[in-house]
């Protein structure tokens, strides 16, 4: 197909709390489209193909891979991604934790990691090890063996219910 | 950068019917976790493709109803949905099953049931129960609406009745009598995120310690899912014990021999598939969760 004839698409969302408007390529992903034109470098691209979920982010409540989503797809929608969960400068709990546990080596699985925890903890706030498991299946971890991950995960549900308490 | 194509997301059917007929190289978009990668690796299915067309903004695509007599799925359902839906786990809970482990929690927010049968691959795990639920589906084009059951829709690997111009709007499911028992059996390399080596589901009916009725599908194994009915035809009114079963299971093997030939992983996944098939055979009679 010759370029030329691309008809761009215009994107009107909220990301990260902000409402934006883009025009891009239609045929660009939501993660280039955060990365290239946003600037957000925290979401990481790994495998492209779903696996790995790296490019984990949220799209209205919802953890989706955005190496699996057309940037034209989420007109209307609000998408988070790991820049966006701080508040005013202060980390995230998940995020604290990550560091705290040593959740965190290489650093590449990390916002796509703490995404998907942070999806889980929307929908669920007292969820157990198995639904923890879950929630993270489908992010890969090749240095931290995991248990410092779950650890960590853990710990910000019991200080998080603590805290409501 | 992926592949060139146009993109539009169209809030009708019928215009999305409309841009589809006029259009040959355009593609509907749901999901997406299938033709987007598939962009990625450039696979050859998909490389023709100059416009997608998103179905996505199309409202009454969404929704999961409850009819007398069946119960609808519409063409944008995610498998997340179809997993949390009270409807699908009371009546059909194989479908459920099967829905709660497709690839990830990512995957599962994304990825339509729809999408999943009409790419047809041989490991779509929810094929199988589909088939033994005697899933039938709606297509709707410009000119008509027809309606087609899935395992005729399903021709070959990759490969299905639909035309061009015509969408998949909605499965249709008969609520299946109540004494009807069943489970859905699938095999990966691991848990998540994992290709359907082996998947199976059966729904059985017993009357007085006989096989009144018996549904059994595979995929995976066989090159798309099937129902399997020389074994159902023989099941019927055989006595439901593991002599019935250990003879099914054998069936079973030499059926996907038949259809399959013998491949480098048989040795390997035929007494793998005729265990678990047996497994599954006897849990189901037990009437076990």
């Amino acid at each position: 197909m010759k370029s030329k004839s691309l008809k761009k698409v215009r994107v009107k969302f909220n990301l990260n709390c902000r409402q934006v408007e883009i025009e891009t390529k239609p045929n660009k992903r939501l993660i280039d489209l955060l990365r290239e034109d946003f600037g957000l470098t925290g979401t990481k691209e790994g495998c492209s193909i779903g696996e790995c979920g790296a490019c984990t982010v949220l799209v209205n409540g919802n953890a989706v891979n955005s190496c699996l989503v057309l940037a034209g797809e989420v007109d209307g929608a609000r998408v988070i991604t790991i820049e966006g969960i701080a508040k005013n400068g202060t980390l995230h709990p998940l995020q604290e934790n990550f560091l705290k546990h040593g959740a965190v080596q290489c650093g590449f699985c990390t916002p796509g990691m703490i995404l998907s925890a942070y999806a889980l903890l929307l929908k669920k706030q007292s969820a157990d090890e198995e639904e923890i498991k879950e929630a993270i299946a489908g992010n890969l971890c090749r240095c931290t063996g995991y248990k410092q991950i779950i650890e960590a995960i853990k710990y910000t549900i019991k200080e998080m219910s603590e805290k409501q308490a | 950068m992926i592949q060139k194509f146009n993109y539009v997301a169209p809030k009708s059917l019928n215009s999305a019917l409309k841009i589809l007929s006029e259009n040959k190289n355009a593609k509907v978009l749901a999901g997406g976790t299938d033709i987007i990668p598939g962009f990625h690796i450039e696979s050859r299915r998909f490389i023709d493709t100059e416009l997608l067309v998103d179905i996505k903004k199309i409202q009454n695509l969404h929704a999961i109803k409850e009819r007398k007599d069946f119960v609808e799925i519409g063409a944008c359902v995610t498998f997340a949905e179809l997993a949390e839906n009270e409807l699908i786990r009371k009546y059909f809970p194989l479908l459920a099953k099967a829905a709660e482990t497709v690839g990830s929690v990512q995957i599962r927010n994304r990825a339509t049931i729809v999408g999943n049968f009409v790419n047809n691959a041989p490991c779509a795990d929810s094929v199988p129960p589909l088939l033994v639920y005697d899933a039938k589906i709606q297509i709707q084009s410009l000119k008509k609406t027809r309606e087609i059951s899935l395992q005729k829709f399903l021709i070959k690997p990759y490969a299905t009745a639909l035309k061009k111009g015509e969408v998949v709007t909605k499965i249709i499911l008969p609520k299946p009598d109540e004494n009807f028992v069943g489970d859905f059996y699938k095999l990966g390399r691991r848990r998540a995120v994992a290709i359907s080596r082996i998947s199976l589901a059966v729904l059985m009916r017993k009357k007085d310690g006989l096989i009144d009725e018996i549904r059994i599908a595979s995929g995976a194994v066989t090159p798309i899912g099937t129902r399997l009915y020389e074994l159902e035809k023989f099941a019927k009114n055989q006595i439901a014990n593991s002599d019935t079963f250990k003879e099914l299971a054998i069936m079973l093997g030499e059926k996907v021999l038949e259809i399959t030939g013998l491949r480098w992983s048989s040795e390997y996944k035929l007494p793998v598939l005729q265990q678990v098939f047996y497994q599954l055979l006897e849990k189901v009679n037990r009437n076990e969760k």
